[in-house]
C-alpha cells in the first residue's frame, strides 16, 4: 500500500485520450471519497443550488419533499438561507411506504394541507422525490395531476434522483427542465431573450447584457430575476434562448419543441481570445456585429496587472467554483501562471482543454476529488501559493484561497476581470498580513511578487498554438427567420 | 396528517447515527447510497468531517446497480479501496436504496469477508428511522465483531453462542427498572474499580466535539482512572477492551442495546447517566442570561431521554416544587420513563402537547420553537445536534 493520492499529469492524460480515461477518474468504478467537492458533485441536494433550492426558482413556489427523513435532513440549513424557511415542507416516508408506495396516496391531501397552512396561496407546489421513488418507478406526473386537482393550483414533479447521476437526465438536468415546464406558449417578441442555466443572475456589470442590447434585444429574462409568476410566464415570449450552462440543454430542447423557442449555447470561459471569438460568432449568427473592445480591454488590463504583480505564483485549482477547472487551468497557464495541480471531475468534453494544457504545462497534475486515495493527499511538500475553489483550500488549508463560487454568476470578460481582481485582492491582503508579521517565505507568492515586479510580461492569447480550439458558440437551433432582433 | 411536517425539518437519520459511532475508528465506512446520503452525513450530520479526515465513502450506486442488485460490484469497489486505504475494519451502512431493493446484508458481509480478509460490519439502516436506532445497531456490530472475547471479564460463555448483534433485540432479556436498580446496588457501582465505558456518546447526542474529553474529565474527577468513550474517543483499542470494563455508563439511549449486550456477554453492569447534564444546563442558562426560576411550576424537557432524565433530576433538586415532564422524539427506555413522559412521533403531536401543557419553561433545541410559535413561556435552548445540526 503506497498511501499516495492518485494523479495523472496533463501530458499523460492527453496521451491516453478521451477514449482511455483511467478508471480512477471515472466515478462508477470505485468508491467515492467524501471531499467537499464530492458533496457538491455527487450529492444533488447538498450544496448551494442543489435540487432543493433550484426547484424553488419559480417565483412564489413552495416544495413538498416526499422522501425518507434522511433526504430532507440537510434542508435545515437551506431553510435558514434567506427566504427559504417557509418554503420547504416534508412528507416523511416510513418503511411501509418504501415497500408499498402507500405514501403516494397521501400526497394530494398533503399538498392541500401545505396550502392551507400558508398565509398566501403558493403559485406552484413542487413535489421533490428521491431515490426511493426512482426505484419504485413512481409515475409522479400522475400523482402531481391528482394533487393539482385537489389543491387547485399547479403541482410539478422535481426529481432528486442521485442514482441517475451519470444517466441521460441527472438531477440537475431534470430540475432545470422542471422549472421551465410551467411555461405556456405565448406570442413571440423579437426583442426578448432568455438566459438559461443558472439559478442566480449574472453579475449586474456583466457585459453580456450590454452586448445583447447592442443586438437590439431589449428584454433579457432570467428566472432568478423574475419577481412574479407573470414575469416568469413571460419568458415564453422569448425570441430565442441563450444556454449558459450545459445542464440546461435538455430543458432548452423541450422549450424548442413545446414553445418553439430556439437556442444558442455560449460557454463560460476565461481565455480572453476565446470569449472574443464566441461573442463575434454570436453576433454573426444574429446577423449583426458586436462592439466589445472596451470590455476586452478592461479584462486584459486586470490580467496584466495581476500577472505583473504575481506572475510567478503557483496555483492549484479545485472543482468547486464558477468555472470549468480545466478551462480555467488552461487560461491561467496561457496568461503565464504556473498551474501545479487541478482537483477535478473529468468529463470527455474536457479533453479539448487537456490537450492544450498538455502542450503548455505537461506536468500539471490532475487529481480526482472522487478517489479514495485522496485521503492521503498531503500538502506539506507543496509549493502552492494560491488556491482557487473551496475544495482546493481543503487540500491546502494554509494557502491564500479565492473560492470564486458566489451565487451571482460571472461570465465573459466581466468574469475574467472579477477573477483577477479577486486574486489580486487576496494576494495583496495576504502579502500585507505577512509583511506585518515579517514572515516572508522564499517560495511564497509574495517573494515571487518581488521578482515579478522587475521582469514580467503577460502571456496573452495571441499564441498561434491556441487558435484552433473549440468551445465557441456550440448549438444553433433553427434560428433562421428569428434573428430579426 | 401522519408524516407531514410543516415547521420542523427531519432529524438526523439512522445512517448518520451508525456513521457517527464508527467515524474516526480507522475503518473504511461505506455509505451504501448513490451519493446524497453520504453528502448529508459528511456535510451536515458529522461535524468531525470538517476537521478530521476519515475513510468515509459513498458506494456511488447508480440506477442499474440497484435494479440489477450488483452486490458483487460493491464488493469489488470495497476490495479496491481496501488495497488503497489502510483500515482495521470495513463497514457497510444501509440507506433507502438497499432497503427498497431488499439488500441481503448477511450475504454482503460474507462476500466482503471472503474478499477483504478484514472484519466486516454491516448496519441495516434505511433512512426512515432516527439516528439513535442506527447508532444502536452500529454499536452492537462493533462490539460483536471487534471486542476481544478472551478477556478475564468474559463470564458468560453461553452468551457467546446465543447472542448475536445482528438481531434488533439483544438476546438478553430487558431488565425492569427495579431489577436494574437492584443489580446495580448489588455490584456497588458507587465505588469505581477498573475502567469505565461510556456508551451513546456521539456528536449527534453530545452536541460538542470535545465531549469525549469532557466526559473523561468528569468521570475521572468521580474517581475512575480509565474512561473509554466508545467511538468518540477515536480509539479502536477501547472497543477491543470493552469486555474488561467494570461498568458501562449509558449516556444516550442509543447505547442501551450495546450495554445490554455487553452485560449479557461479559457480565458488565451498566447504568443510565448523562454526566454532562449539569455542565450543559449551566452553559445553557448562562448563554441566555437565565437562572432556574422558582416560579416555574411546569417544565418540559425535550431531548434524548438519558439527558432529559438526568436534567430532570438536577432540576428537581433545585426546584423541588416543579413538575418536570420529558418528551422525546427518539428512543425512550422504559427504565427512564415516568408517568406523563411522552414519546413523540409527529410534529402536530408536539404542538398539541405544548398547547395543552401550559408549561412555564421548555428546555430543548431552539429549532423546536418553530413548531410552537404560539408558546409564550420561557424557552431554554439546549442544543441537540441531531435535531438542528447546531452545537
Amino acid at each position: 500500500m503506497n498511501k499516495q493520492p492518485y494523479y495523472i499529469t496533463a501530458r499523460e492524460l492527453a496521451g491516453l485520450g478521451r477514449d482511455q480515461i483511467p478508471p480512477e477518474l471515472i466515478s462508477n468504478t470505485h468508491l467515492i471519497y467524501s471531499s467537499p467537492a464530492t458533496l457538491s458533485f455527487n450529492s444533488p441536494g447538498a450544496q448551494g443550488f442543489g435540487v432543493k433550492r433550484a426547484g424553488l426558482a419559480i417565483p412564489g413556489s413552495v416544495m413538498l419533499l416526499v422522501a425518507p427523513g434522511c433526504c430532507g435532513r440537510n434542508t435545515t440549513i437551506l431553510s435558514e438561507l434567506g427566504g427559504y424557511s417557509d418554503r420547504f415542507f416534508y412528507l416523511n416516508m416510513d418503511e411501509n411506504d418504501i415497500v408499498t408506495g402507500k405514501h403516494l396516496r397521501s400526497i394530494p391531501q398533503a399538498v392541500v394541507e401545505v396550502c392551507q397552512a400558508l398565509p398566501q396561496k403558493p403559485t406552484v407546489v413542487m413535489i421533490c422525490i428521491t431515490c426511493v421513488d426512482a426505484l419504485l418507478g413512481t409515475d409522479m406526473e400522475r400523482v402531481c395531476r391528482k394533487a393539482s386537482e385537489a389543491a387547485g393550483l399547479p403541482v410539478l414533479p422535481c426529481y432528486m434522483y442521485a442514482l441517475t447521476r451519470e444517466g441521460r437526465k441527472p438531477p440537475m438536468v431534470a430540475v432545470r427542465q422542471a422549472i421551465y415546464s410551467l411555461l405556456e406558449p405565448l406570442t413571440k417578441r423579437p426583442d426578448t431573450v432568455n438566459l438559461l442555466g443558472h439559478f442566480a443572475p449574472l453579475n449586474d456589470d456583466c457585459e453580456l447584457y450590454d452586448l445583447l442590447h447592442q443586438f437590439g434585444l431589449k428584454q433579457i429574462n432570467e428566472i432568478s430575476r423574475c419577481r412574479s409568476l407573470q414575469e416568469y410566464k413571460n419568458m415564453a415570449q422569448a425570441n430565442f434562448n441563450l444556454i449558459l450552462h450545459p445542464e440546461v440543454r435538455l430543458a432548452a430542447e423541450e422549450m424548442e419543441t413545446r414553445l418553439h423557442i430556439p437556442s444558442i449555447e455560449l460557454t463560460r470561459m476565461y481565455q480572453l481570445d476565446k470569449i472574443k471569438n464566441q461573442y463575434h460568432i454570436l453576433a454573426r449568427t444574429l446577423g449583426t456585429t458586436v462592439q466589445d473592445g472596451a470590455y476586452y480591454e478592461q479584462a486584459r488590463q486586470a490580467v496584466e496587472t495581476f500577472t505583473k504583480a504575481y506572475g510567478q505564483v503557483k496555483v492549484a485549482i479545485g472543482g468547486m467554483l464558477n468555472a470549468n477547472s480545466f478551462e480555467l487551468a488552461l487560461a491561467l497557464t496561457r496568461y503565464g501562471l504556473t498551474v501545479r495541480e487541478i482537483y477535478g471531475n473529468l468529463a470527455a468534453e474536457d479533453f479539448v482543454y487537456i490537450r492544450k494544457l498538455a502542450q503548455l504545462s505537461p506536468e500539471t497534475r490532475i487529481y480526482t476529488n472522487l478517489s479514495p486515495t485522496m485521503l492521503y493527499y498531503d500538502c506539506s511538500d507543496s509549493d502552492i501559493d494560491l488556491t482557487l475553489g473551496k475544495d482546493a483550500e481543503y487540500y491546502h488549508p494554509g494557502s491564500v484561497n479565492v473560492p470564486f463560487n458566489e451565487e451571482r454568476q460571472p461570465f465573459g470578460y466581466e468574469g475574467v476581470r472579477l477573477l483577477f481582481t479577486q486574486l489580486q485582492e487576496a494576494l495583496d491582503q495576504a502579502a500585507s498580513g505577512r509583511k506585518q508579521n515579517h514572515i516572508y517565505g522564499s517560495a511564497s507568492a509574495f517573494a515571487a511578487k518581488a521578482a515579478a515586479e522587475s521582469n514580467n510580461t503577460v502571456k496573452t492569447s495571441q499564441d498561434p498554438q491556441n487558435q484552433e480550439e473549440g468551445s465557441d458558440t456550440k448549438i444553433v437551433h433553427n434560428l433562421e427567420g428569428r434573428n430579426q432582433a | 396528517m401522519k408524516g407531514l411536517w410543516l415547521h420542523l425539518s427531519p432529524f438526523a437519520p439512522d445512517q448518520s447515527g451508525a456513521s457517527a459511532v464508527l467515524y474516526g475508528l480507522g475503518g473504511i465506512i461505506v455509505i451504501c447510497d448513490a451519493g446524497g446520503c453520504a453528502g448529508n452525513i459528511c456535510g451536515f450530520d458529522e461535524p468531525r468531517w470538517f476537521t478530521q479526515k476519515s475513510a468515509i465513502f459513498s458506494a456511488g450506486l447508480r440506477d442499474m446497480d440497484a435494479i440489477l442488485g450488483r452486490d458483487d460490484k460493491l464488493i469489488e469497489k470495497l476490495a479496491l479501496a481496501s488495497g488503497q486505504v489502510e483500515a482495521s475494519f470495513a463497514a457497510i451502512i444501509g440507506t433507502p436504496v438497499p432497503a427498497v431493493i431488499g439488500t441481503d446484508y448477511k450475504a454482503l458481509k460474507r462476500m466482503a469477508e471472503h474478499k477483504l480478509h478484514l472484519p466486516i460490519l454491516t448496519v441495516d439502516t434505511n433512512g426512515t428511522r432516527h439516528y439513535d436506532e442506527g447508532a444502536a445497531k452500529a454499536y452492537l456490530e462493533l462490539f460483536a465483531e471487534l471486542t476481544e472475547t478472551n478477556s478475564t471479564k468474559a463470564k458468560n460463555s453461553a452468551a457467546d453462542t446465543e447472542l448475536t448483534a445482528k438481531t434488533d433485540q439483544p438476546a438478553a432479556t430487558k431488565p425492569t427498572a427495579a431489577e436494574h436498580q437492584a443489580a446495580n446496588q448489588a455490584r456497588n457501582l458507587t465505588s469505581p474499580a477498573g475502567p469505565v465505558g461510556v456508551l451513546g456518546a456521539t456528536p449527534l447526542d453530545m452536541s460538542s466535539l470535545d465531549a469525549a474529553e469532557r466526559l473523561q474529565k468528569v468521570l475521572q474527577a468521580a474517581g475512575y482512572q480509565e474512561v473509554y468513550v466508545y467511538g468518540m474517543d477515536g480509539k479502536l483499542a477501547s472497543i477491543r477492551k470493552a469486555g474488561q470494563t467494570s461498568k458501562n455508563i449509558v449516556a444516550a439511549p442509543s447505547g442501551l442495546k450495546a450495554a445490554q449486550y455487553l452485560q449479557a456477554k461479559f457480565g458488565t453492569p451498566y447504568e443510565f447517566n448523562y454526566p454532562l447534564a449539569g455542565e450543559d444546563l449551566t452553559q445553557a442558562l448562562t448563554a441566555q442570561g437565565l437562572t432556574l426560576n422558582p416560579a416555574w411550576q411546569k417544565i418540559l424537557i425535550v431531548h434524548q431521554q438519558v439527558a432529559a432524565h438526568s436534567l430532570r433530576r438536577i432540576i428537581r433538586q433545585k426546584l423541588p416544587a416543579a413538575q418536570v415532564q420529558t418528551a422525546t422524539w427518539f428512543l425512550l427506555p422504559e427504565e427512564l420513563r415516568e408517568e406523563g413522559d411522552l414519546h413523540l412521533t409527529e410534529e402536530d403531536q408536539f404542538s398539541e402537547l405544548v398547547r395543552k401543557g401550559h408549561y412555564d419553561c421548555i428546555i430543548g433545541d431552539s429549532l423546536l420553537q418553530r413548531a410552537v410559535p404560539f408558546y409564550q413561556g420561557a424557552f431554554l435552548n439546549l442544543p441537540h445536534f441531531a435535531v438542528s445540526g447546531k452545537m
